[in-house]
């Protein structure tokens, strides 16, 4: 068995020794096999977000380490933690963070920009995802011309550009119906199977929680059940 | 970092200018304004300096007048023997300046001087300070050179007259009456603040002209031997005639410079309220204040940009809005001021009643001009954008995206 994430007692701390200091998640260890995924469940404000952004380091943990594989991140420079990001872990936020004036495939095509692949090749790239996902009739259009499911899509598609090993997504279907919840979940079972991919998923829907492998329920902050 | 990588963000950055068009507008039009205020004004101030040099370093060392009451009147033969004699004064000669009309309607300068002594200290007998013809001579009489502009004017005028040398021209004296002259030479147009609308004639033709009596000037030109202290003849001077007052090169210069171009920096000080709109609009537009391009940056920080990474799309932004604008700004100055003759502008700036001819405006431009410019119109905007850019940048993206 190999972990791809591991948490060790970790703590979020926000404003740290002011009025509105909040401990959004308190002393979470959790252990994640690669190829497999995992559900955080909880309700809205339960932590479920914030323990998404440490694994996804997107924020540092305030107690704690987090490990993607052997090596410890929390206390990698933000230089480093910026091209594990970029090589490694794919976002699906729950705002969807879509930039509304480009299209479909720009939008897809955004991780890639950053790294030395052309910007034809990379927008090569993201229309074969975004094809992967059947949105080859919505290519060039602008996001806001998109419906809620195929926002939904283009997200996954962005996700999937750099080949990460982990995918975070952060309420999936919260903007989509349950076809396309299942249609959704499907996709990723099958990355997961062929591929390898470790998905680490927060969530409230039942569906969701009931599809992933390992399902940590939090409250208030804190795990209170590992199934 | 890879020139891909540079490419994809230079091409993002251009991507976003197209995105934001109505920021991007804003910016462009604000700085083309305020650039086109600043060049407009800019282009005539180094104009009049480079032109108030070259007239000051072409014409005498010092200039004596006389004033009684605080007024200006006429010089009497009897001060030359003085002032020839004042130790440090190489040659002094004397001029009679005043105003008159070719029947056009404008004034124009006439000047009266002594051929053989003005013409050798200004060099103008040999040289190139002539467009055509000759300069005046010892025994010439009612024969001028005139300025090109007032070739232009007459060639421009209701009943249009090709001047050149040999055309018969007459000046209203002061009594109403016509006296003919005849054009010998047509004056190069390089120091137009001098030349342009001048007629320079002989002394004696003057005096008929201008209503002066024989043997009385309107001023004294004086050179003075080779690294003798200007000041030390101008106070010895000053001293022997209690009546005079002395001009140097560099008081007339700064008199010139205070009087033409005193009004620029009330039209800089308009360019610099326009510049302030501007950096407000950028910092608006760029800052934490607009949540679009705050989120836009928590999202790139998300995808693995770097830090530096989003400062080039910012500085690729700034600089292509900056050229666009600054550029903009100078072309149209260069249009308003050598093309059109700077309407109104130049008659508030140089004073309405300088500006005697059209096209009389002395223009310049320099690159270290062109330099501050660019330098002014970029810097603020860059600041202004890529400064809350930065900040939100090496913000975890977390606090950026989901603003906790």
């Amino acid at each position: 068995m190999t972990l791809a994430i591991r948490t060790e007692n970790v703590w979020k701390t926000y404003h740290p020794g002011s009025p509105r200091q909040v401990d959004a998640v308190r002393d979470i260890s959790i252990e994640i096999e690669e190829g497999t995924i995992a559900a955080l469940g909880g309700p809205s404000g339960s932590g479920k977000s914030t323990a998404l952004s440490l694994i996804g380091l997107l924020t540092r943990p305030s107690q704690g380490k987090v490990y993607l594989g052997t090596e410890d991140v929390s206390k990698l420079s933000e230089v480093f933690r910026t091209k594990m990001r970029r090589e490694t872990i794919g976002f699906i936020f729950q705002t969807q963070y879509l930039i509304p004036q480009l299209s479909a495939v720009e939008n897809v095509a955004l991780p890639l920009l950053c790294t030395d692949i052309s910007r034809s090749k990379a927008e090569e790239i993201a229309k074969e995802r975004l094809i992967s996902v059947d949105m080859e009739h919505r290519l060039d259009f602008r996001v806001v011309e998109l419906s809620g499911g195929e926002l939904q899509r283009v997200c996954i598609a962005r996700a999937l550009m750099n080949n990460p090993k982990i995918l975070i997504a952060d309420e999936p279907s919260s903007s989509i119906d349950e076809a396309l919840t299942k249609e959704l979940l499907n996709t990723l079972r099958t990355m997961v199977d062929d591929e390898g991919l470790t998905v680490v998923v927060a969530s409230h829907d039942p569906m969701v929680l009931q599809w992933a492998d390992v399902r940590h329920l939090l409250h208030d902050g804190q795990i209170v059940q590992d199934v | 970092m890879g020139v891909r990588k540079q490419s994809n963000l230079a091409s993002y950055a251009l991507g976003n200018v197209l995105k934001y068009r109505t920021r991007s507008v804003a910016i462009i039009l604000a700085l083309f304004i305020s650039t086109s205020i600043l060049c407009s004004v800019e282009f005539i101030r180094e104009g009049v300096i480079t032109d108030v040099s070259s007239s000051v370093d072409e014409g005498p060392d010092i200039v004596l007048q006389r004033l009684i009451g605080g007024r200006q009147v006429p010089i009497p033969d009897s001060w030359m023997g003085n002032v020839t004699n004042t130790t440090g004064v190489r040659v002094a000669t004397p001029r009679v300046w005043g105003y008159s009309d070719v029947g056009s309607g404008s004034l124009l300068t006439v000047m009266g001087v002594n051929a053989t002594e003005y013409g050798g200290m200004i060099n103008a007998v040999g040289t190139d300070i002539l467009e055509t013809g000759r300069f005046l001579n010892e025994t010439d009489y009612r024969k001028m050179i005139v300025g090109q502009g007032i070739v232009d004017m007459m060639a421009a005028s209701a009943m249009p007259l090709h001047v050149q040398v040999g055309t018969l021209l007459s000046l209203i004296t002061n009594e109403g009456e016509l006296i003919e002259f005849e054009v010998i030479g047509v004056f190069h147009s390089d120091s137009k603040i001098y030349s342009y609308d001048m007629i320079l004639t002989d002394l004696g033709s003057a005096r008929e002209v201008l209503g002066y009596e024989n043997s009385t000037f309107t001023d004294i030109a004086i050179w003075t031997n080779f690294g003798s202290d200007l000041n030390s003849i101008a106070f010895r001077l000053d001293s022997r005639l209690p009546e005079a007052r002395v001009l140097t090169s560099d008081a007339i210069s700064d008199l010139m410079l205070k009087a033409y171009t005193g009004r620029a920096g009330v039209t800089a000080l308009l360019w610099l309220v326009v510049l302030l709109a501007v950096i407000l609009l950028a910092f608006t537009a760029s800052s934490a204040g607009s949540e679009e391009a705050r989120r836009e940056v928590g999202l790139l920080k998300a995808l693995g940009f770097d830090t530096v990474d989003i400062l080039a799309i910012r500085m690729f932004e700034s600089i292509t809005l900056s050229l666009l604008g600054v550029s903009l700004g100078i072309s149209f100055a260069i249009v308003f001021d050598f093309v059109l003759g700077a309407p109104l502008l130049a008659g508030y700036i140089l004073g309405w009643g300088l500006v005697l001819l059209p096209g009389g405006i002395p223009l310049a431009i320099s690159i270290s001009t062109l330099f501050t410019v660019y330098a002014m119109g970029l810097i603020p905007i860059l600041v202004a954008s890529v400064i809350p850019s930065w900040r939100n940048a090496i913000t975890e993206p977390d606090i950026v995206l989901r603003g906790v």
